[in-house]
């Protein structure tokens, strides 16, 4: 048998170099509307978990929000005024099924974003706001509310079970009960 | 549910499953002749397909493991059956994880080997119908029992801050066991009934 186990292992490693798997079987999704964050975590291949508990953390590790998510496998909160870098959501299903998104300190909070120190805008809000400032920040908006169905749409395109992969595996297995014969006949 | 994706578990756990998965699969090669290689195959790429198939319940997702059927029909070989299987769909679908290919491999194919070796003579031997029915049933109920308690196991002794609960585990895989449980009897049943040495590892 060990002759047929070298190749097999070769071609094992040689996949696992090209392709490092990042993806899990849980994925979460999230937006940003402003100051509020929404989305929804869902099972690739069908299924959203419910009242399975979620919790959203800042680029330091400190909690923002918490909870469980509703039969829909949702969850919503408000960020705090000024978000300290990227906002990491993590749901766990408590059954070895986690998932987490991360959105990035780009786009969160528009508002904030327009300004380059945060801290002011938030101690004093409006204050050396100038009008391009505020338009860019609209704009920010705007587009990140335009684009949510795209992101969501390229986030589940991405997790679908791809037909040819389906096939690709059931062949690989194919090719290697070939292989695994072959290997013992030339023994003989 | 059983694929435990990277990053979560502690690293002894992820060597111990390694280590136990690499010699469940060298045990397993072992054992692979002409008869069992394409079985093997057939059995890989029928659940590979099969547990693309997910059920939501409940917070999470569930589909069939058929590990005990596979336990049955290729003893130790189901090692390397399900290691194939688990490889593909790390690669394939990001399902699981690389790191934690050899603990996965222990969760899902242990249970369903020990439970196969403990009833698998009996199932053979018996000439009752329903018995054999009723104790293929109860092959994959206990494989399903022995994975998910696997699971519980891996990530209560990684510690880590995602510890299962009871409430949720039980949830899940009651369910699973009973699907588990009523298509393990029926394909034993099927195969004792057309092809009765489908159901030996080795050859009589």
């Amino acid at each position: 048998m060990r002759a047929s186990v070298r190749p097999i292992l070769v071609l094992a490693a040689l996949l696992a170099l090209a392709l490092p798997a990042e993806a899990h079987k849980l994925k979460v999704f999230a937006a940003v509307d402003g100051l509020s964050v929404h989305g929804y975590a869902f099972f690739i291949g069908g299924g959203r978990p419910e009242g399975s508990a979620w919790i959203a953390k800042n680029g330091a590790g400190a909690t923002i929000a918490s909870g469980t998510t509703d039969a829909e496998g949702r969850f919503a909160f408000e960020l705090p005024a000024a978000p300290a870098g990227d906002v990491t959501i993590t749901v766990d299903t408590h059954e070895a099924h986690i998932a987490s998104a991360t959105l990035s300190a780009r786009t969160l909070g528009a508002a904030d974003a327009a300004q380059p120190p945060p801290q002011p805008a938030a101690a004093q809000p409006g204050a050396g706001v100038t009008d391009d400032a505020r338009l860019a920040a609209l704009v920010a908006a705007a587009v990140e509310r335009g684009t949510e169905p795209l992101q969501e749409r390229i986030e589940m395109m991405d997790s679908r079970l791809r037909f040819a992969d389906i096939l690709s595996g059931i062949f690989l297995i194919i090719g290697l009960v070939g292989i695994g014969l072959w290997a013992r006949s030339k023994r003989r | 549910m059983a694929h435990i994706p990277d990053g979560v578990l502690s690293v002894p756990v992820l060597a111990g499953g390694a280590v136990i998965a690499a010699a469940g699969v060298a045990l397993g090669l072992r054992l692979l002749d002409d008869r069992l290689i394409p079985r093997a195959g057939v059995l890989a790429a029928a659940v590979f397909v099969l547990s693309l198939i997910s059920v939501p319940v409940g917070p999470s997702s569930v589909h069939l493991l058929l590990t005990g059927l596979m336990g049955l029909m290729l003893g130790a070989a189901v090692f390397p059956a399900v290691l194939v299987m688990l490889l593909l769909q790390a690669l394939l679908f990001g399902f699981g994880g690389l790191t934690t290919l050899g603990v996965n491999t222990v969760n899902i194919a242990l249970p369903g080997f020990i439970a196969a070796a403990l009833l698998g003579p009996a199932i053979r031997a018996s000439r009752n119908a329903a018995k054999r029915g009723a104790l293929a049933a109860l092959l994959g109920a206990l494989s399903v029992a022995g994975t998910g308690g696997l699971v519980a196991l891996s990530l209560a002794l990684s510690s880590s801050s995602y510890t299962p609960v009871a409430r949720v585990l039980i949830a899940t895989y009651l369910p699973l066991m009973v699907g588990e449980a009523f298509v393990t009897a029926a394909v034993v049943s099927f195969l004792a009934r057309v092809q009765p040495d489908a159901l030996r590892p080795a050859s009589a």
